[in-house]
């Protein structure tokens, strides 16, 4: 998602993982874990001058 | 003989109608339990000040299924435009509409037409006002460069095109408009049993 922000042309992208972000069971939780899956808080900003 | 293309529309056309089952489901049974946090317990998880749930109203609240707080970083300020892309039941539009006060303006874009009915009717409910768009955040219904900030919450890892999606985002702001989005993100490819399972993909 921070690559494609960057490459539509948005600026000063930030990231930041969520915290306290979790799901409810154990078993989704395993399963998130093991694709890398976690939620982030993005922002960004649509140059001035575009 | 099907192609590719065509593969994918009917993908689409069935995780749209999944995504409206399940959200549909969170917001008319608050109660029942989803693999994903919901309502007040994860609008205060994420940090959500309980004073603006106490005066939000309960079906906004209780429907509640974002993955964070995008209002933290967002900035609001009086009288700026707001698009909420996936605005649901409207709890994250009606917090911003107390953000941009009386002179500002949020719209909703949800992909489902009685969402945007309730939360136009939860935003009323507050006294604040809200419009509300039916449409794909694939193809957001609003023209170039009208908006000043663009806010979402858990909703555009749904969609098979996210960078159609970015595109949209980008159009529709005013040059030096911004973005504050919470969502979730996966840090290795998904397999493609999960990528054609509407169920788990709409998950």
């Amino acid at each position: 998602m921070f690559s494609l922000l960057e490459e539509s042309g948005f600026e000063r992208v930030k990231s930041a993982v969520v915290p306290h972000f979790r799901f409810r069971h154990q078993s989704t939780r395993n399963s998130a874990e093991a694709f890398g899956v976690k939620a982030v808080m993005l922002t960004a900003t649509k140059p001035d001058g575009d | 003989m099907h192609n590719a293309a065509d593969a994918q529309t009917s993908l689409e056309a069935v995780l749209k109608d999944e995504i409206i089952r399940m959200y549909e489901e969170v917001a008319d049974n608050p109660t029942a339990e989803f693999h994903f946090f919901h309502g007040r317990e994860a609008a205060e998880l994420f940090g959500y000040d309980p004073d603006l749930l106490d005066r939000a109203p309960v079906g906004a609240v209780n429907s509640f299924a974002g993955v964070g707080n995008p209002h933290q970083r967002a900035d609001l300020k009086p009288g700026e435009t707001v698009l909420d892309l996936g605005s649901g039941a409207g709890l994250d539009s009606i917090i911003a509409s107390w953000g941009v006060g009386p002179t500002g303006n949020v719209i909703g874009v949800d992909l489902n037409p009685t969402m945007c009915h309730k939360a136009q009717a939860h935003a009323a409910s507050t006294g604040t006002t809200m419009e509300c768009h039916e449409g794909r955040m694939e193809d957001i219904p609003l023209p170039d460069a009208t908006v000043d900030v663009v806010i979402s919450n858990g909703v555009i890892n749904l969609s098979f095109r996210k960078r159609r999606v970015v595109e949209e985002m980008f159009r529709v702001l005013k040059p030096g408009g911004r973005i504050s989005i919470t969502d979730i993100v996966s840090g290795k490819q998904l397999t493609q049993s999960i990528v054609n399972d509407p169920k788990l993909w709409a998950s």
